[in-house]
């Protein structure tokens, strides 16, 4: 049973591909977030650009909110089969539950061959009013959010600013949607009763998508170079970047394919320029090869890899957390790597900044591993805090005496010079070398400048295990059953862990944010627990097989590769049943 | 002063056979660098994998032996990174007709300012002389034991047209004149593209410096503007086939057009600050 809280409210906005479902929800995320409320969004679509359904789910509150969430307040539904589908209890759309009893849905009142079922039906004349402003049947979705605003007790002069802001650069058609809205609002006022939901509004937020954070992230860490071929969901990081390349000073290019984006991003980096490519599961597959060539010539590089549903092309709208196995597998034979996994959006901003000075340190690649439920829900956030200092790592002094670009350390580190630098110059090489640089893979090959090399390289994971951050937990003091998780499962688990917890039962959380390497404190947090499970978005349970195989760990796995992000309610219910208190699951 | 010996590398000798192609490109190289007073700090050298592109290895310049087939991207970041550097893509043409074909294509699109150097010898030296692209119908090899029977890859009407501005050919037996293209290649602001004959004497017997040297002929006092005209000569092959400029002209290079690189290059302007007057665009 989903419980409604007073000071919460999830609208849904329903229709058509093409219909403006996402712009109409980004609209509300926006006007909570100036409102002072926090907010977080789910984009359901499919891959067509007209047709096909899809609807876009807000949810928001005065305290900060973690997921999309599974109840409904409100409906707005731009057709009739939006009107069906999401106030039948019978459906189950990837978890989440529809309208309930005290839910209000919001549609044209044309719709009228509707199957009536208990929940408050609200018809409205959304098109008759939107026709007397425009010929533009969009202009609807602006009064069924009027409605929705008055719904919610939202300020309207509020929605009204987000509004001229969407269409500021068209003039009279912000007024008259401004004018739309109204009268959509009051019509709702005048005919049916708002929800009643008491917020406390504080401060005004900002709104960004996780694929915004990681692009935000990289730049606040020094970003100068970003080169990708879209792919969904990496686009959206390419996109915003794109669009800012001349306001954050970066150069942003598409190339002909991924491959030629990694190798020119090595190009960047070797040459002293902190650049970064992103992509999702297939074309990250074309990089791969170059993954080893940055660990071999130990060039800095950051990917960016947002994974969808695979396998090959996959699920191109859909999320999961799939590609575990191809990141950490990715590319022939061994060498350091560094993986981090944002669990929402301010980790998203975080991490990737501190992957660029990562990068750089360790001479290495350093992946963000997202998906599409982090790269493109939008989320609001207070602030981000700002200081940083980027490192550029160990550097060769001008014209070092004997300089050796791979020189032998304890740390595995080795001074780096860069071209354009006096005195320093030097070949790197993607075939085995020696402490020169010089190739040693054939008939004067020295067996001992092959093991030094690679112990040398290698050693760079020991550096790096010595510095790693202590594991992020939740309510894992006095647990007796601990979830282990990655990503963006991240606030739906946590979630379930306050949902289990009202019930009195000793649940607690545990973030594998560096997915590799894995922090050895992760065996310390498992001990002596009665039960570990997994929560993955995957079929086969990647992390879990990982952790095990590291910690010697047997985790009970509840895993979903329905292409949806997890709902806090049924995943408490489901964990529920695996400790055992609970039969079976029944949901509503 | 520099001299050509400033430019090559005293630790590694090149590993190359003796009468190898390639070390008439190294002669060239650190002549021309030598000529055009470039200190070897500002050049990269990139290279693929095969024979030829072992040739950073055997350089005192800062160097980089990447990927097969990927040395074309990988010089095409490296300059937008620091255009003030001298960057030479140097490989095969197994390496760059083949497997970097596409990457050819479309640096040479974008007028990058890089020069592809290419030692064509018409099959792979490295991998012990299976049929490359620019292999001739007939040859013999590993892999065609019953001769070619596919068209060769044509490198000179392909760089044409890609779009490079500057397409030339070369002849590792004629090592001034080979020079002398190198030293115009690096000298043009765009992309150059020279493909080099340069004979595998251990893998192709048939297309040896004896086969080519009667010939081979000088390009002279053609109009290197007339794009009609070097598209013409590029499919001039067999008894005698043209060496020098095909083509030469002034376009603007990507780093001119691009809107953040025109601003200079990349590694001297200023990282964007994130502040807080930033965020509120996400308000
Ligand atoms: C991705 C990849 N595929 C294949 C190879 C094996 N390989 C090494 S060199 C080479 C061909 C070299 O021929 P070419 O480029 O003509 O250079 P040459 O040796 O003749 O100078 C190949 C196929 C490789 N190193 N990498
Ligand atoms: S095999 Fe051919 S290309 Fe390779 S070094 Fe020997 S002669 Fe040169």
């Amino acid at each position: 049973m989903t419980i409604m809280r007073q000071n919460e409210v999830i609208i849904r906005v329903a229709g058509a591909a093409g219909d403006g479902v996402q712009s109409a929800g980004e609209i509300l995320v926006r006007t909570f977030a100036r409102s002072g409320l926090y907010a977080t969004s789910y984009n359901y679509y499919q891959d067509i650009i007209r047709g096909g359904e899809s609807w876009y789910q807000v949810r928001a509150s005065d305290v900060k909110v973690k997921n999309q969430g599974d109840g409904l307040d409100i409906l707005v539904a731009l057709n009739q089969d939006g009107v069906e589908r999401h106030t039948n209890p019978d459906i189950n759309e990837g978890g989440a539950s529809p309208l309930g009893k005290d839910g209000i849905a919001i549609f044209d009142n044309s719709i009228k061959n509707y199957t009536k079922r208990d929940t408050n039906y609200c018809p409205m004349p959304l098109a008759d009013i939107a026709a007397k402003y425009s010929k533009n049947t969009l202009l609807k979705n602006t009064v069924g959010l009027g409605a929705a605003i008055a719904a919610s007790g939202i300020d309207f002069n509020i929605f009204a600013d987000v509004i001229r802001d969407q269409f500021g650069k068209k003039g009279d058609i912000a007024e008259l949607n401004v004018k739309a809205a109204k009268e959509g609002y009051d019509y709702f006022l005048a005919n049916y009763k708002p929800l009643g939901k008491k917020f406390k509004f504080g401060k005004k937020k900002y709104m960004i998508s996780g694929g915004m954070a990681v692009a935000l992230g990289a730049v606040a860490g020094g970003l100068k170079m970003y080169v990708a071929y879209p792919m969904t969901p990496a686009s959206s990081a390419l996109h915003f970047l794109a669009q800012h390349a001349k306001k954050y000073g970066v150069f942003v290019k598409i190339p002909e394919d991924e491959i030629s984006a990694i190798n020119t991003v090595i190009g960047a980096n070797y040459a002293g320029v902190r650049a970064m490519t992103g992509s999702s599961g297939g074309g990250f597959a074309l990089m791969t090869e170059a993954v080893g060539l940055s660990g071999m010539t130990e060039v800095p590089l950051v990917i960016y890899e947002a994974q969808r549903p695979g396998p090959s092309t996959g699920l191109p709208t859909k999320t999961e957390q799939g590609d575990l196995n191809q990141v950490l597998g990715a590319s022939q034979g061994d060498f350091p790597r560094i993986v981090f996994a944002p669990g929402d959006i301010e980790e998203a901003f975080y991490l990737t900044r501190e992957a660029m000075n990562i990068a750089e340190k360790y001479q290495t690649p350093v992946f963000i591993m997202s998906d599409l439920y982090l790269a493109e829900h939008y989320d609001t956030i207070d602030s981000f805090d700002l200081n940083f200092t980027i490192d550029h790592g160990l550097r060769a002094k001008d014209n070092e005496q004997d300089y050796k670009r791979y020189l032998i350390t304890e740390t595995g580190i080795s001074p780096r010079a860069i071209p354009g630098q006096p005195g320093n110059m030097h070949n790197e090489d993607s075939d085995e070398h020696n402490e020169y640089g010089d190739v040693v893979s054939d008939a004067v090959t020295n067996p001992q400048d092959r093991i030094r090399m690679m112990q040398k390289r290698m050693r760079k994971m020991d550096t790096y295990i010595e510095e790693m951050r202590p594991t992020p937990t939740y309510h894992i003091e006095d647990a007796e059953y601990v979830i282990i998780q990655w990503g963006s499962t991240k606030g739906t688990v946590e979630e379930a862990v306050d949902i289990l917890r009202s019930k009195g039962i000793k649940i607690g959380a545990i973030e594998v944010k560096n997915v590799f390497p894995l922090n050895p404190d992760i065996g310390t947090l498992l001990k002596n627990k009665k039960k570990i499970i997994a929560v993955e978005n995957n079929y086969s349970g990647q992390l879990s097989k990982y952790i095990s195989a590291q910690f010697l760990v047997k985790p009970d796995l509840i895993t979903k590769y329905d292409g949806e992000a997890f709902y806090p309610n049924a995943l408490a219910d489901e964990i529920e049943v695996r400790i055992g208190k609970k039969k079976e699951v029944i949901r509503e | 002063m520099m001299n050509m010996n400033d430019y090559k590398n005293k630790r590694v000798p090149p590993d190359w056979c003796p009468g190898c192609g390639n070390f008439a490109q190294l002669s060239a190289i650190t002549m021309a660098l030598a000529e055009l007073k470039i200190d070897p700090k500002d050049v990269v050298v990139a290279s693929g994998i095969g024979c030829s592109s072992n040739m950073p290895e055997f350089l005192n310049t800062y160097g980089f032996h990447g990927l097969h087939g990927r040395l074309v991207p990988f010089a095409a970041g490296v300059k937008w990174a620091n255009s003030k550097l001298t960057v030479i893509a140097y490989g095969g043409d197994g390496d760059g007709f083949f497997e970097g074909t596409q990457h050819f294509y479309h640096t040479a699109k974008r007028n990058v300012d890089i020069t592809y150097m290419v030692s064509d010898n018409q099959v792979f030296g490295l991998t012990t002389g299976q049929a490359s692209p620019t292999a001739p119908i007939g040859l013999r090899t590993k892999t065609t034991p019953d001769g070619n029977i596919e068209t060769p890859f044509n490198p000179i009407a392909f760089a044409l047209n890609a779009g490079a501005t500057f397409v030339a050919r070369a002849f590792s037996g004629d090592v001034k004149h080979l020079k002398d293209i190198t030293v115009r290649a690096i000298k043009h602001k765009g992309f150059s593209f020279i493909d080099v004959i340069s004979p595998c004497v251990t893998w192709n017997k048939e297309n040896s410096y004896e086969y080519f040297r009667p010939r081979v002929y000088h390009l002279e006092n053609n109009d290197v503007t007339n794009f009609d005209q070097a598209y013409k000569l590029a499919f001039e092959w067999g008894d005698h086939i043209p060496i020098g400029v095909f083509y030469e002209v002034e376009r603007p290079t990507y780093e001119d057009l691009d809107e953040v690189l025109r601003d200079g290059p990349l590694i001297e302007q200023k990282v964007h600050t994130l502040t807080e007057e930033d965020l509120e665009e996400f308000a």
